[in-house]
């Protein structure tokens, strides 16, 4: 089960390029078009807070 | 700030990206390499001013000495000297006199020190090169080639490290899936960057709480959420930047390895160890452990051999002797693990020990985070105060 849920996470943020079989059913772009939103919505909603990468002082 | 600037989108990666894709073979790795000098400049110059931008003459001066390493040639060590010397004056010159002087002040300490952008990263590809070239493990491509190789800006300043041999067929296959290719590496970069900014950055709220101030203060049960929340903190914050390279370097139509393989909750700290930053421990495991001699030497120098890599990956995260404690910490930690593979054998499959193994290095990693985070006084003071010692 958790194999399928990371499967599917990783497919839903770009890591993976075939879809796991929890999602194949559903078209990409729709998956693709809610995850797009949703990271925008986040980034707009938090990106006043935005601090310095840690490793870049590395 | 980079991965989290317009200017990096706009001036940079969208741009560069572009161009390389519909340019020909020939001029494709210029591309990378004249985008990569001004993505250098600018970003050197915003962070550390004139100094900081006069070091591109770093990559230039190391391009040019790379034509002269062949294998099994002399020059080769010359590479390997120069790129250690190099990350030593700049990131270690003030940390080893101050301990050569620790008596007094310091009299020959570097006021006005500065880390050249991007350092520690570049200096481990100069390595890697230089090295495997004089181990005849990677060929030497054209200058334009190798330019193209260490200055690829979207893994320049904070990795993943990249391997020669591995980039190289990459650069010079034509790519080809331009849709494929920016559909999901614009995915990878969204949700990386909101990782960065509703996880990582939420949790600044918390880690920020510690420094001396806050601790003798605070609750105790709180310095355990302040903790833990560190440990999501730079998990989210570095595997969010990994995202963000892996992603960029898509839209090229150039992979680079991964980074990060979900390690929290692996079963041991040596698991832990290849899920966590992946291209840093395959590199320390390839030009620090092997060449120590790696797993095939007695015992106890297979137990030296550990802490050594682990010291020299805490000095290399920070010029501090907590930076070297953290090293020192993972290095008991895998040592200990070895030692009780060999004791025991075999790990139990049943759910309980598995579970109670996955807890376990979860505590340890998070433990040592504080030897990360905080200064060697601050940290005294976190343990004393959370032990009530």
């Amino acid at each position: 089960m958790f194999l399928r849920f990371r499967q599917s996470v990783e497919y839903l943020a770009g890591e993976r390029d075939l879809a796991p079989p929890l999602l194949a059913r559903i078209p990409a772009w729709l998956l693709r078009s809610a995850v797009w939103l949703l990271a925008i919505a986040l980034i707009y909603a938090f990106c006043g807070q935005s601090s310095k990468f840690i490793y870049i002082d590395f | 700030m980079i991965f989290n600037t317009f200017a990096y989108y706009l001036l940079f990666l969208l741009p560069a990206a572009t161009l390389y894709r519909c340019s020909r073979d020939r001029v494709r790795p210029w591309i990378i390499a004249v985008f990569g000098c001004g993505f250098f400049l600018y970003f050197a110059y915003s962070m550390a001013g004139v100094w900081g931008a006069l070091c591109l003459g770093i990559f230039l001066w190391e391009s040019i000495t790379s034509r002269l390493y062949k294998p099994g040639s002399r020059w080769c060590l010359l590479g390997l000297v120069q790129s250690l010397l190099l990350l030593g004056f700049f990131k270690y010159w003030n940390f080893f006199t101050g301990l050569l002087f620790w008596h007094h002040a310091n009299p020959v300490r570097w006021q006005s020190a500065f880390l050249p952008l991007g350092i520690s990263f570049f200096t481990f590809e100069f390595y890697h090169y230089a090295w495997d070239r004089r181990a005849g493990r990677t060929e030497q491509g054209t200058l334009a080639e190798y330019l193209a190789f260490i200055l690829f800006f979207p893994t320049m300043v904070a990795g993943p490290i990249k391997r020669y041999q591995d980039f190289l067929p990459k650069l010079r296959a034509k790519p080809r899936d331009w849709s494929s290719d920016w559909e999901f590496g614009l995915t990878r970069i969204l949700t990386g960057l909101a990782k960065k900014f509703a996880i990582a950055d939420l949790m600044t709220a918390w880690t920020n709480h510690l420094n001396a101030h806050d601790i003798p203060f605070a609750d105790r049960r709180m310095l355990l959420v302040w903790l833990f929340a560190y440990g999501v903190k730079i998990y989210a914050d570095f595997s969010a930047y990994s995202d963000i390279a892996i992603g960029s370097a898509r839209l090229f139509g150039i992979g680079v390895p991964e980074n990060f393989d979900w390690p929290y909750g692996r079963r041991n700290i040596q698991r832990f160890w290849q899920c966590w930053h992946i291209s840093l421990t395959r590199w320390l495991m390839d030009y620090v452990y092997i060449p120590l001699g790696g797993s095939r030497v007695a015992p106890v120098r297979i137990y030296i051999n550990i802490m050594l890599v682990m010291l020299v990956s805490g000095l290399w995260h920070g010029a501090g002797l907590n930076f070297l404690i953290w090293g020192l910490w993972h290095g008991l930690l895998l040592a200990l693990h070895r030692g009780w593979r060999k004791w025991r054998g075999e790990p139990s499959t049943r759910p309980l020990p598995v579970f109670a193994s996955r807890v376990v290095t979860l505590i340890a990693v998070n433990a040592g985070w504080a030897f990360f985070c905080m200064d060697l006084h601050t940290v005294t003071l976190f343990y004393r105060r959370l032990l009530a010692v």
